[in-house]
């Protein structure tokens, strides 16, 4: 990239001032005390970004999505509490934390606690592999893209205490959508990303980004036909991971109340929706980071340029939820198993020959293939629908 | 840096005094549901101590499988599982004599075992880490058989399932 | 057969509306919330809360008689009413209590259709509060009064009419009365 020396040298300054920031700390605690100290106030430096940021961005991102839709339903959304409403939640932060906390009577108790302290754990956990930006990754682990997978998969357990401990149907229908919806969903999200480790050949987040280096920084995934296809089966399995809508089943304001956690009130239910939006945000970050080029991109610096990737793609999420109904239990399943999954499995292939044919050829190769199969697969998947009913006498 | 491998060395031991709490959980609870539970909790600590021991990949996978796969099914079974998930059974078996007698058959046997087994603590050893690649290599080249054996024993499983599950028409009859 | 067409279709609608949401006006797609506090919407004249009684000129000059139909005609029986008695002990035809429970009050309306006197009417004012449910929201008859220049404000249509009616019954009067009775000076 052709670029003047001292814009670069600025460039570079800006993009690792956090980076720089820490190290001039640790620097300052090394002149005063033990060397041990200095390697834990390094892990605890980092620990408590991470748990800050969590937080924040989950009471941002409540904002974030009442606005958007708000907009999209033509009102202005939350305005009153500080400028644009900036404050909102705060006010919402105070609300919860005062609220009553209510324990049904029969309910398991012990459960019944434990399960919203047990869903941040995972919800956290995974933000220790996103790559905020270059060299502001938490762990660098070699096998960070299964940590994550392998952890966000957890979830499911707390959801099932919660729904299991209010001894509540409505809980546990919901508690239950959530265990088949996950499973299944999980699956196709997996293996969509099993050609971005084939391209990359590691597992480890910074290296899948450091891969997608290129002209202009944007040589990114998703410019290519699997990676494409696979953002899109992933980003599909992400919105379902995270039960957002279409795929809310689990939390159906119509049909469940609130599923899981109907019987849940306060703080507990604050931890809960904590959880939940935590896990879309780090959803985002990992198909920005295995797709989107993590925190590549020209001009800007890299964590600026992670965060406009996946708020961007958080505000997809948020599009979706304000246009699309919910989906339907048979549906829901159907579209995971008979449509997502057949795809992944053609999409792996695909990356196989984007590996070894030329450029041109592959795209031709690549797309003529897609075509065939998202046909084929839309055909099979077609529902019976009844021929149109003729009234004779209606005319 | 000695207080942080003390730290770490505490860190450890607690797993795993943790994980041997959880398992007691796991068979003495009247609660078939805590009992999950504590057994998740098991296989999570168990990751942990493999996380502490360098093998990251095998507890990323532990817990991908136990606890991601296997935990939520043996909690869907048991929520499916009528009047068995809200109340607490006494767990009664009449061949309990039978099965202290070969329990502590088995203890004996691993006890010797792990007792006779040289444990080689070697600097190579200690510095060896298995990357993702050779293991992938591994199981590709090396181990392709047995690989490709378990592949054949999941698929016949799944085929049996849905044999089992599918409803026999023909003789019943539509009811 | 379904290839996704449709909800391509749908996002685009709501992204619309979310862009348009910005610089288009209320009627055109854009936002049209009124924004209460600040803003508020033009009340329309046939609006109606809170019934208030309309004089002519200075407060004393109520065009209230005190006939209590309106009393007994209200439905939830929000209204009470007491005719003044002037010192010779005869009804004076001018109310000395009236008061209006806005607790029991539903907005009806009736009291301004039955009212033979066009006395009372419909307000606009609809921000009525009380720090108390039982004593401060029954509104005594200072505060329900309000002149009949205000009634032209807020109603102007169906206030021009009911002043041309009472123009027009006073002129009435006058001619009835002066052709019956002769002039004959100031009656005593």
């Amino acid at each position: 990239m052709s670029m003047p020396p001292f814009l670069r040298d600025i460039e570079f300054a800006v993009d690792l001032s956090l980076v720089n920031a820490k190290g001039w700390c640790l620097d300052l605690l090394g002149h005063f005390l033990p060397d041990w100290t200095v390697v834990l106030a390094s892990i605890v430096i980092s620990g408590v970004a991470i748990l800050a940021l969590g937080p924040l961005v989950m009471m941002y991102l409540t904002l974030l999505e009442r606005k958007v839709i708000g907009r999209i339903q033509n009102r202005y959304g939350p305005n009153r509490v500080g400028k644009w409403g900036l404050l909102q939640p705060i006010a919402d932060g105070i609300k919860m934390f005062t609220k009553e906390d209510i324990v049904p009577a029969q309910a398991d108790k012990i459960v019944h606690f434990l399960a919203p302290v047990v869903i941040v754990v995972p919800a956290l956990m995974v933000f220790l592999v996103v790559p905020f930006g270059e060299r502001m990754t938490a762990v660098n682990l070699n096998i960070g893209l299964l940590y994550f997978i392998a952890v966000s998969s957890i979830t499911t357990i707390p959801i099932f205490m919660g729904s299991w401990a209010s001894r509540n149907k409505y809980s546990l229908l919901g508690g239950m959508r959530t265990a088949a919806q996950m499973i299944s969903y999980e699956i196709p999200m997996t293996l969509s990303v099993v050609p971005v480790i084939m391209m990359s050949q590691s597992l480890s987040t910074n290296t899948i980004v450091m891969t997608q280096v290129g002209d202009l920084d944007l040589h990114w995934f998703i410019f290519t036909p699997w990676g494409l296809v696979g953002f899109l089966i992933y980003f599909l399995c992400a919105v379902a991971e995270c039960n957002r809508p279409p795929f809310d089943l689990p939390e159906a304001e119509s049909e469940l109340v609130a599923g899981f956690h109907t019987e849940y009130s306060g703080m507990k239910f604050a931890l809960f929706y904590m959880a939940e939006y935590m896990n879309a945000f780090t959803l985002c970050g990992i198909a920005t980071t295995l797709f989107l080029g993590g925190w590549q991109g020209p001009f800007f610096p890299s964590w600026l340029w992670f965060f406009g990737k996946t708020f961007a793609l958080i505000c997809v999420m948020i599009w979706f939820r304000g246009t699309l109904p919910r989906f339907r239990v048979d549906q829901l399943m159907g579209f995971a198993w008979k449509f997502l999954l057949p795809l992944t499995l053609i999409n792996i292939p695909v990356a196989a020959l984007w590996f070894f044919v030329p450029e041109r050829l592959a795209w031709l190769y690549s797309i003529a293939i897609f075509a065939v199969s998202f046909w084929g697969l839309v055909k099979l998947n077609c529902a019976f629908v009844p021929e149109k009913r003729i009234y004779p006498l209606a005319d | 840096m000695e207080i942080l491998e003390l730290f770490s060395k505490i860190g450890i031991y607690a797993t795993m005094a943790l994980v041997l709490v959880f398992a007691l959980g796991v068979v003495a609870l009247r609660n078939l549901f805590h009992c999950a539970l504590c057994l998740a909790a098991v296989l999570i600590g168990t990751a942990m101590i493999y996380v502490a021991l360098h093998a990251e990949f095998l507890a990323a996978v532990q817990i991908l499988v136990y606890v991601g796969a296997v935990m939520t099914l043996v909690i869907f079974v048991i929520m499916l599982t009528e009047h068995l998930g809200g109340k607490t059974i006494r767990q009664t078996n009449r061949q309990s004599p039978a099965a202290i007698i070969g329990l502590s058959g088995i203890v004996v046997l691993l006890g010797t075992l792990l007792m006779k087994t040289p444990w080689p603590v070697t600097a190579k050893a200690l510095d060896a880490k298995v990357s993702v690649m050779s293991l992938g290599k591994a199981l590709m080249g090396t181990y392709a058989f047995p690989f490709e054996v378990i592949s054949v024993i999941l698929i016949a499983c799944l085929i049996g399932a849905i044999v089992i599950a599918k409803k026999d028409v023909s003789e019943k009859g539509p009811s | 057969m379904i290839f996704g067409t449709g909800i391509l279709k749908g996002l685009f609608v709501t992204l619309k509306n979310f862009v348009t949401s910005y610089f288009r006006k209320p009627d055109n797609g854009g936002i049209f919330t009124v924004q209460y506090p600040e803003e508020r919407d033009k009340a329309i004249e046939a609006f109606r809360n809170f019934p208030f009684l309309a004089y002519d000129g200075t407060p004393d000059k109520v065009r209230c008689v005190a006939c209590g139909i309106c009393e007994r005609e209200c439905p939830p029986k929000c209204i009470h009413i007491v005719m003044e008695i002037d010192p010779l002990g005869k009804p004076a035809r001018r109310p000395s209590v009236f008061e209006i429970d806005h607790g029991l009050c539903m907005n009806c309306g009736m009291c301004e259709d039955v009212c033979p006197f066009d006395s009372i009417y419909m307000d606009h004012a609809f921000e009525v509060t009380a720090a108390d449910r039982g004593k401060e929201l029954v509104r005594p008859k200072e505060a329900l009064l309000k002149s009949n220049d205000y009634f032209l404000k807020i109603r102007p249509g169906t206030a021009t009419l009911v002043d041309q009616k009472r123009r027009a019954a006073e002129e009435k009067k006058k001619l009835s009365r002066a052709a019956t009775l002769p002039p004959q000076g100031p009656v005593s």
